[in-house]
């Protein structure tokens, strides 16, 4: 299977998304660990709600894929350094380790695709903005399954 | 319930939680990084002997030369995070919430397939509970997997067993579990643990003999 080579190497994610505000630190975070551990984390006050925390170990498959995703998106090979710098809307964290290289990579909220379009690196911007929302399908998905988080049914 | 104003910050973390990311990076806090180590704090580079890597890794960004974050290093230190039960050994687990569960990991799946194409497929060995084809969100194809759950053990089992090699849509799909009990245990991560058990432990009896 593709990716054997990548076997032996050092695996890391880790990805956060926040802001502080009227309603504490609202955040987003989630980190998959070379052990497995799949740590999610998802923070606000809003309405006097608490932190929701879960952790879950995965396959070797599953963090294959994870690497597979980010390879695919060539994120490794962008550099933040014209990124837009973190403000008071907010922050965001992706810190990757695959192989020899890591990435720690911080910027601002992106709302949307003008954002990233007027900033002054949108072609790696945008790789940024795609992955980023790819990722948290991925991590949303195996955390909604394995928590059997269902929507209401009316 | 009036908001809090300005700056104070609601947020249940432990107080006595260190800035570490969790507590097995605790034991390893005093091993000064490398010079050139970047300032952050997760496990892979917290110190832990276990990954070895920091000299010779690239490294490129600005998380390595701005201050941390809010909260960073507290944020998934807590020890409090859910999980479900499990004994701790290899293998896969159950999800274990209202309803009984088994997840599979499918990947090389064609990005033209459809539900229908993967549902179809993996009906055959029970009946398939939960369904997750996510896109890519750049291009509106399939992304590459597919999570589907069955009710119980063999049927997931069955699917893995008979699908995992075999052609979907023209493309070698690879067919796994998802979750598992416990961590996954690297050759190389087990002996440099080892090692710095044994180390300290040395050192330790050392301090006591007399």
């Amino acid at each position: 299977m593709a990716g054997s080579s990548g076997e032996q190497d050092e695996f890391y994610l880790r990805y956060y998304v926040g802001h502080k505000g009227k309603f504490g630190h609202e955040f987003l975070e989630f980190e998959f660990r070379p052990d497995g551990k799949l740590r999610y984390a998802n923070n606000s006050n809003y309405k006097n709600d608490t932190m929701i925390r879960k952790e879950v170990f995965v396959t070797p498959a599953v963090l294959r894929e994870c690497r597979r995703i980010i390879a695919d998106s060539e994120i490794m090979k962008e550099d933040d350094n014209n990124w837009p710098e973190p403000d008071r809307v907010g922050r965001q964290e992706l810190e990757i380790v695959m192989g020899n290289e890591h990435i720690s990579f911080t910027t601002s909220k992106i709302g949307s695709l003008v954002d990233v379009q007027s900033s002054k690196d949108p072609e790696g911007l945008r790789i940024f903005y795609y992955l980023v929302q790819d990722l948290k399908c991925f991590v949303f998905s195996l955390i909604s399954l394995h928590f059997k988080i269902k929507p209401i049914q009316s | 319930m009036a908001a809090s104003a300005g700056d104070v910050e609601v947020v249940d973390f432990e107080p006595d939680d260190d800035d570490l990311m969790d507590e097995d990076a605790a034991a390893h806090a005093d091993a000064s990084p490398t010079a050139t180590a970047p300032k952050l704090r997760s496990a892979v580079t917290g110190g832990a002997s276990s990954f070895a890597f920091g000299e010779t890794r690239k490294t490129k960004g600005r998380g390595f030369r701005e201050d941390a974050g809010p909260d960073q290093g507290s944020r998934l230190a807590a020890r409090d995070f859910d999980s479900l039960d499990s004994d701790g050994g290899p293998g896969p687990q159950r999800c274990v919430f209202t309803v009984e569960g088994w997840i599979v990991l499918v990947t090389g799946v064609h990005e033209e397939a459809q539900e229908d194409d993967v549902h179809n497929a993996f009906r055959e060995f029970g009946q398939v509970k939960n369904l997750h084809l996510n896109l890519n969100r750049r291009t509106g194809f399939v992304k590459g997997y597919a999570l589907i759950e069955y009710e119980n053990f063999k049927e997931a089992q069955d699917a893995i067993t008979m699908l995992n090699g075999t052609e979907l849509l023209t493309q070698t799909i690879y067919v796994d579990w998802a979750f598992s009990k416990g961590p996954i245990r690297r050759r190389n991560m087990g002996r440099s643990i080892t090692v710095s058990i044994i180390g300290q432990l040395q050192y330790a009896v050392s301090e006591y003999e007399d």
